[in-house]
Parts: structure tokens; sequence; C-alpha cells
């Protein structure tokens, strides 16, 4: 720059230069995406909050303001005694996810199970398949009729009547725990690995055995993540709408989120009682999730030294064949006999509870899969289509606001981080059918309703926060003057994001996306209250079939949601490895 | 503010202040340093000197002052001038080498050039040079991963100088290094920086470092400049305890000039429970009949022996002898004063020993409290 180029900018100290100092390419990019943000995430929340207020007159017709709405949450025949059963639901699963999830991490972390390495992935699978598919899955396992294992129990068994019944609250209780373990399970194993073996050995050598010792020093130390984990496994299942929707509600086992649902559509639509107590619901869920990331998710990492030593295990002796048997029961009753069982029920043209080799075709899958046939229930053919366009897209675009929203928050550090900050928490602690419900009320009027955009819009403002965390764990583990030097050596900052900051957290982007099309390929309570006659997604088309066709049908496109799912839990595992998920 | 270049200096830094929140991380501070010298800004982690360089970089904005190399004004907030980082030409060694690592040592290098556009063959001829002059050429091709600590240095700094810029900043370089390391490459940093000729600026909260490598020393603390100079005068002419302590070790005593006895000579009386005692010394500049200051003596200044002769002296005993193969480290107590001390090994000082301490006048330094 020559020295009247500088006389130049001086003297033109104006509004053009101070604007030109504002208006950089980091700092627009950072107004829109903080704007697009802003706007998903609180105009549905705000438009479901004045919502909650607005009371259906009986002709339904006319609305005026007022309380009434919240006044019916506690007089209603149902919705009291629904709130009671999600309850009872959440507190029961949360005591068996935390149980299973943490001796499952001690197991595979601590101590020295035969094949752990190997065990692993398959503790995890629940994590990625759909809860609702598992609730279908062991509906026909315990069903008392035509339940294989009841068929069995009387058969081999002689037992009279049935041995085994899900469809009840603590069928709801017995499937969401299973499913929802590995959650537990990934925030407490990483800090259980990491843990100074030190801190265990000095116990042992007071003179405390193997079990005090645990008890005593291991469990507490990371309580942090057990609790953390045990409030989001409490949160999600207040929130889960598939398993009681197939094991609950048909057997009167209302709970809140099948309220929702059925005031959401359904013949008595009244959005602004769903709104209500979506508002109840999400109040809370954002309480606890306020705990947990205020008081506990703090403290998660205070335990853990920094050090990268492989720490020793616990020898078990001969009690380490238990912990296997125990762990192989888990990854058979979650895993291998669900999907036995949705593959034997799918071959079937209608399930009776008895395999017959003779009747079995793929006729079902003719059906629900080959969308280009003229027989093609089409409910369930647009489901895979559009969840496919859904997944891919929502995946991407959400992955593309991730990656701005955590530079700005782990680089730019500017006033607005903080506020971002707290915006990407914000939409974890709403389960999923209250934020569509807030999207429904908000958007019902415009011309993205009853379109896939109205659905992508759902699934990204719910969701984008769990891409954001992956690409911040590993933005965090890079150091800022990766980028800062790029600047120093000439580079812009779309070059420096380009050619540095992206190939660096290619790993974190790639496990995110991975992540969220898995989530959105299996998405079933913002779907649910968002789809409209052939925007159907996958596990609507599911719903579908349960509803309105039979169990063999809806076991065939289980089975494919499922094969999908799998393949894609193959690959993220391939490319993201070990610890690089972050829940 | 006038923006021509009216001081002469190469790099120019006026008044520049820098909050964070309500904290004056830099308080209005001045630099002027000709073309191809070398600066080192040195003080304890908290000082500004970071805070300082980051400002030169243009990694932080600055709430007040100017700063201009040559001709370029690099930052004006009162003229609404800011250049952005990327087209100031500033080479830049960060303390964790930030060598990219996805890309091998070759692409690290050629990056700046890449990014100026500059045709592939001079590329390549200006990387296989600058690799040559750090001693990386073999090592070309690794990924950044696969060096160790001291060639990540080099690659950092290979990287730093490729572009020619008009000025080269180091973030304490040499911290992440061990001892040994970090002794070789500071006189491998200073020979390389000669031959490129590059006016530097230099962070470090290492004494030695500084006292070794540069032309020119800005002592700091608590955001402002306590003494800048040569690194002769610096550690042989403190102004004030602070840096006297900061730039090495040395014994502090609190008195007042008693007598001026000639140009920047006098005698200093000091008290210490109950004994007092007068000290021939240099007077520090502006001090004057009267005035309190500090006494400044480096441990190596001090003789201390077991017969009493003649001339100023203090009579204390050993507390510790610590026998570090060349010298031997004493603590000698003198009331509650303690005296850091370097002796010879062969004056056999030893615990518990009675002994006789006296100061060279020319290395006993009178400077403002």
């Amino acid at each position: 720059m020559s020295t009247e180029t500088i006389a130049a900018t001086v003297n033109r100290s104006s509004l053009s230069s101070r604007l030109r100092r504002v208006m950089t390419q980091e700092s627009i990019t950072t107004v829109i995406v903080s704007l697009i943000v802003g706007v998903a995430v609180v105009l549905p929340l705000m438009t479901l909050f004045v919502s909650s207020f607005l009371v259906l007159d009986d002709q339904g017709f006319d609305t005026t303001w007022g309380l009434e709405n919240y006044r019916i949450l506690f007089t209603d025949r149902i919705i009291p005694k629904a709130f009671l059963n999600t309850l009872i639901i959440s507190s029961g699963s949360t005591v068996l996810a935390t149980f299973l999830g943490v001796s499952l991490a001690w197991i595979n972390a601590r101590t020295n199970c035969p094949l752990r390495d190997y065990l692993e992935p398959y503790n995890l699978i629940p994590f990625f398949l759909s809860p609702f598919v598992g609730a279908i899955a062991w509906h026909n396992l315990a069903e008392p009729q035509t339940g294989i294992l009841n068929v069995w129990a009387r058969n081999y068994l002689g037992v009279e009547g049935h041995l085994l019944n899900v469809d009840n609250i603590y069928g709801v209780i017995w499937v969401t725990g299973i499913f929802f373990a590995p959650l537990v399970y990934l925030f407490v194993v990483g800090s259980l690995r990491r843990m100074d073996p030190s801190l265990e050995d000095s116990a042992r050598t007071t003179g405390a055995g193997l079990l005090r010792t645990t008890l005593t020093i291991t469990l507490p130390l990371v309580m942090p993540g057990i609790l953390s984990g045990a409030i989001i496994v409490f949160v999600t299942s207040a929130g889960e709408f598939g398993v009681p929707f197939k094991l609950g509600a048909p057997y009167g086992w209302e709970t809140l989120t099948t309220q929702i649902f059925s005031k959401a559509v359904g013949d008595d639509a009244n959005h602004y009682l769903g709104s209500a107590m979506s508002m109840a619901l999400g109040a809370i869920t954002v309480f606890l999730i306020w705990i947990q990331q205020r008081y506990i998710a703090p403290r998660s990492f205070t335990t853990v030294t920094g050090k990268g030593f492989r720490p020793n295990v616990l020898d078990l002796g001969r009690w380490k064949w238990l912990a296997f048997g125990y762990n192989l029961t888990f990854i058979f009753i979650a895993v291998v006999l669900p999907i036995f069982c949705l593959i034997v029920v799918s071959l079937h043209p209608v399930w009776t509870g008895e395999i017959l080799l003779d009747d079995m075709s793929f006729d079902n899958y003719r059906k629900t899969l080959f969308f280009w046939e003229e027989s093609s229930i089409k409910s369930a053919t647009n489901g895979i289509i559009n969840s496919f366009i859904l997944a891919f897209s929502g995946a991407t675009i959400a992955m593309i606001l991730s990656l701005v929203v955590s530079h700005m928050i782990h680089r730019t550090k500017g006033m607005g981080s903080k506020l971002l900050n707290f915006l990407c928490v914000v939409p974890i602690g709403f389960p999923g059918i209250v934020l569509a419900m807030g999207v429904l009320v908000t958007y019902i009027q415009t011309p993205i309703y009853a379109t896939l955009w109205i659905l992508l819009l759902g699934y990204i403002t719910r969701f984008f926060p769990y891409g954001q965390r992956n690409i911040s764990a590993v933005m965090l583990a890079i150091s800022e003057e990766l980028d800062q030097s790029s600047r120093m050596a000439g580079a812009t900052w779309f070059t420096t994001m380009r050619r540095i900051t992206i190939p660096l957290l290619k790993p974190g982007i790639f496990a995110g996306w991975l992540l969220l099309f898995i989530i959105f390929l299996r998405e079933l309570s913002i779907s649910i209250i968002l789809y409209s006659t052939g925007t159907e997604t996958l596990s609507v088309g599911v719903y579908y079939l349960s509803n309105y066709e039979n169990e063999a049908l809806t076991s065939a496109l289980s089975m494919a949601q499922t094969v999908a799912l799998l393949v894609c839990i193959f690959a993220f595992r391939r490319i993201a490895g070990r610890e690089a998920l972050t829940v | 503010m006038n923006t021509e270049n009216a001081s002469g200096a190469y790099l120019q830094v006026r008044n520049l202040v820098k909050l964070f929140g309500d904290d004056r991380a830099v308080d209005d501070l001045s630099i002027n340093l000709a073309e191809g010298k070398f600066l080192t800004l040195l003080g304890p982690s908290g000082c500004g000197k970071t805070t300082t360089l980051m400002s030169i970089a243009g990694l932080h904005t600055i709430d007040a002052g100017h700063i201009q190399v040559g001709d370029v004004v690099f930052t004006s907030p009162a003229n609404n001038i800011f250049l952005p980082p990327e087209k100031r030409d500033i080479g830049m060694v960060f303390q964790s080498y930030a060598i990219w690592p996805h890309m091998t040592v070759a692409e690290n290098v050629a990056y700046p050039l890449e990014i100026r556009k500059i045709e592939r063959p001079e590329i390549d001829s200006r990387v296989a040079d600058v690799l040559a002059l750090v001693g990386l050429t073999e090592m070309a091709n690794k990924l950044a991963t696969q060096l160790s600590g001291g060639q990540q240095q080099r690659a950092s700094l290979a990287r730093a100088i490729v572009s020619r810029p008009r000025l080269l900043l180091f973030d304490e370089p040499l911290s992440n290094l061990d001892l040994k390391l970090r002794e070789q490459m500071r006189v491998e940093l200073k020979r390389i920086q000669n031959e490129v000729g590059i006016t530097s600026v230099y962070v470090t909260h290492d004494q030695s470092e500084a006292l070794v490598m540069s032309d020119e020393i800005i002592v700091m603390s608590k955001g402002r400049i306590e003494q800048k100079g040569g690194p002769l005068e610096i550690y042989s002419q403190p102004v004030n305890g602070y840096v006297s302590n900061f730039i090495g070790v040395a014994n502090l005593l609190k008195g007042h000039v008693a007598q001026v006895t000639g140009a920047g000579r006098g005698e200093v009386e000091v008290v210490e429970n109950g004994s007092r005692i007068r000290l021939p010394c240099i007077l520090g500049a502006g001090i004057g009949e009267g005035d309190g200051v500090v006494l400044s003596v480096r441990p190596e200044n001090v003789r201390a022996v077991r017969e009493k002769n003649g001339g100023a002296h203090i009579e204390g005993e050993v507390i510790q002898a610590i026998f570090l193969g060349n010298c031997v480290d004493c603590r000698v107590r003198w009331g509650n004063f303690e005296w850091k001390i370097l002796s010879h090994p062969r004056a056999g000082l030893r615990e518990g020993d009675k002994v006789y301490l006296s100061f060279d006048p020319e290395h006993t330094l009178a400077v403002q409290p």
C-alpha cells in the first residue's frame, strides 16, 4: 500500500470507512447465521407460548385470550393421568437405563471382561436405532396372544395363558430403558476410560476390596457423567412418542406426548390446547436440562486427568465370565431378538404367532419398498424417498450452520457468542414433539405448511445442536493459532475457513453429519406433527402401517429402516472411530 | 494525529491502549524500532506483552493509539483505520508453532506464497531456499505431525519468513522446547534473523532469551513499560527494583541517599534491624540527596570472606550453602535480611560460618523504588 492510499483512507474517516471496518466477510456471515438461528429457535417457542393462551370456543371457530387451556390440563379426564404416566415412565426408564448403561460401561472400560473391544459397538447399536421400531418388535415378541415368546412358552414350557405382556406401562418402561441405556453408557464410558488408575490403586492399597473400591471411588468419580446421562434419559423418555404410542396409548396408558399428538391431528384437533400441553412438557424438560447444563456438566471433567495413559483394568477373576454373559444378554435382548422378530414377522403374509415356513415370502417388502409398482402402499414408499431427501439435505444444511456457529462461539468470541451458545442449548431442552407444535402453530398459515420444507425446518432447528457439539469438540482440541497463522500468512477469512479450518475439522464434520443423517432417517415425533399426505417420512410410514395395515407390513418397513440405519452405523464407526461421538 | 513517518523509526507504536473490559491490558505504550532490529518484549504473564504483539499482528483490535510500519498505517482507531491481519504482510511464529497437520512441511511453507499468487516454479525454489536456511530440506515431504518440536519450530519460522514480510513476530516461540534445545534454537533463530534481516518483535518471559537475542529490550509490567534499552544496559543499569529483580536475581535493599559524592555517585544509608551502614554506589538518573531508593546488588557482585578487611562491610551468618559446580549459592543472614550470594568454591563457605560482605561501588546501584 502506498502513502497516497493511506492518506486517502485517513481522509475518508466517514461512514463508509466505518462501514467497511464492520462489513468484513466474517462479521457479515456471523450476523446472517445468528439471525437464522435466532429466528429458527426463538420464533416457534414464542408462538407456542402465545398460542397456549388462546382459548378455542365450543364451535371451534373463534378464539379468546385466557388461561382456560391451562385449567383444562388439571381438570381434563385424561390429561392429568397422562401427566402422571409420563412421570412414571420417565422415572422407570431412567432407573433401568442408568443401571444398564453404567454397568455396561464399567464392564467395558474398567474390567478384563473377555472380548470387550468387540462387544462395545453392539452395546451402542440401540442408540442409533428407532425406539418406535423397538416397540413394534417387542410387541410382536411379547404380545399376550401372538407374541413369539409367549407362543413358545405355551408350546415348549407348557405355560398357561401368557408369560410376558409388554402392552402396558411396564412394557413402555422396558423398551425405553433398553433403548436409552447406550445414552448413559456414552456419558460415562469416556471418563471411566480416561480415569487415573492410581485413584483406584491407592484405594486398593488401603485394603478396600474390588466392590468397595468401585462403589466408593470409581462410581463417585464419574457421578457427574452418570447424573448427566440420567437427566438426558429422563428428558428424552418424557418426549418419546413412538414407544408409548405403540405399547401404551392403545391399552389405556396415555402419556403427554400421545395426548399432544391427538390434539395436534385427528378429529378433535385443538392446537391451542396442544400448545398448552407442550408448554407443560417443555417446562419440565427445560428445567431439568438447565440443572444439567448449569450444575452437572461443568463438573464432568474435574475428575479426569489429561494424561493419555491406558489405565490398568481390574482383574475380575472367574467373575469375568459373568460380566461377559451379562453383556451378551443385553445385546441379545436389545439388538438380536428384536431384529430377529422383525425379520420373521415381516416374511409372513399375516402374523398369527406361528412361524410358517411355507407361507414365507418377500411380498411385504415389495408392497412397502417398491415405489414403482402399482400395488405399493404410497404412505410407505413416499416415506422412504422423503426421509432420504430430508436426511441428506437436513444434515448438510445443519452442518454448515453448525460450522459457522461453532466458529463464532469458539473463535470470534464476540458479543453474540454467549447468546449463540445459549441458543444452541435451547433446542436440546425441548422434546421434538414440543418444538414441532411450535413450528406447526407458527407456520400453519404459510405456504411451507404441508411441504417438506416445514419438516426440514423442524428437523434442523431441533437437532443442529448435535452437529454443533461434534464440531465444537474437535474445534476445542485444535489450537486457535492454526487459524491465526493462516491470517498472518495473508489469507482472508474465507480462504482460511476453506483451506485450514474446514480440512482440520473434517472428522468432526463427518461424524456430525452422519449422526444427524441417522437421527433424521428415524425421526418420528417431529414428523408425526408436521407431515401431511405426500410428505410422510420413513417413521410416519411405519406409523401408518401399524395403525391402518398389519404387523407384517409394519415389520417389513421397520426392517428396511433398521438395515439403512445399520449401514450408517457401520459407516459412522469407520469414519468417526471410537470416541468421536459427542452427545 | 499525523500519519507521516515523523520519528524515522520503522516500527512505530504510539500510545497503544487495549482494554479487556475495565482492565487496561496495555496502557499507553509506545515503541520506536529501527529497520532490521530485533526487539524483545519481556515480562511476566499478564504484563501485556502478548496483547501488544497481537495488536501489531491485527489479531486484536485496539482501543486507542496508532501502529505503523514503514509508510503503512496498520491501525489507528481515531482515524477509523484497521488493516485486517492478512493485509499487513507480517510473518508470525506462534507459541504452539501452528504447523497445519493436514499439510506437508513444504505445503505449509508454500502457503503464504500461494496466497500471494506467486508462480509455481518460483514458489518451489523459494520454499527450497528457505527450508535449506532452517535446515529442513530433508523433511520437506513429511507431514507436520511427523516432526519433532524443534523441527516444527523451524518449519514455523520458515513459513513466517518465506514471503519476506515487512515484520516478523514471535510469540514465546521457544517456551515449549526443552532446555537444551531452547538454548540451541536461541542462537539459531538469531542467526537466521540476521541473515534475512527482517525487523522482528519477540515476546518472552525468559530474561536470558531476551539478553542473548535482542538489539533492544522492553521490560513490561501491568501493561506499561518499565524500562527500554539494550541488553547490557538493562542488565547492568536497571532503573528500578522491578526490572532489576526480573532481569536476573538481585539483592534489593531499601535505603536513602545520605550523600552525593560526585556525578552519578554517592553513598546510600541502609538500616536493617538496628545495624546501620553506608555503602558507596552509583546513583540512577534523577536521584538526589535524601531520596528514598532501592539498592540493587547482583549475587555475583557480593564478595564474602571470613576475615575482616577494610572498607564498608556487613557482618552476617551463612544459613545455606549449595554447591553448584562452578560456584556456591549462599544465603547470608543480616538481621532480617537474607543476602543471595554466589561465591567461589575455593572460598569454602559452610553453613554457620560468620562472614564479612563487601561490595564493589561500580556494581552497586541505587535505583528508584
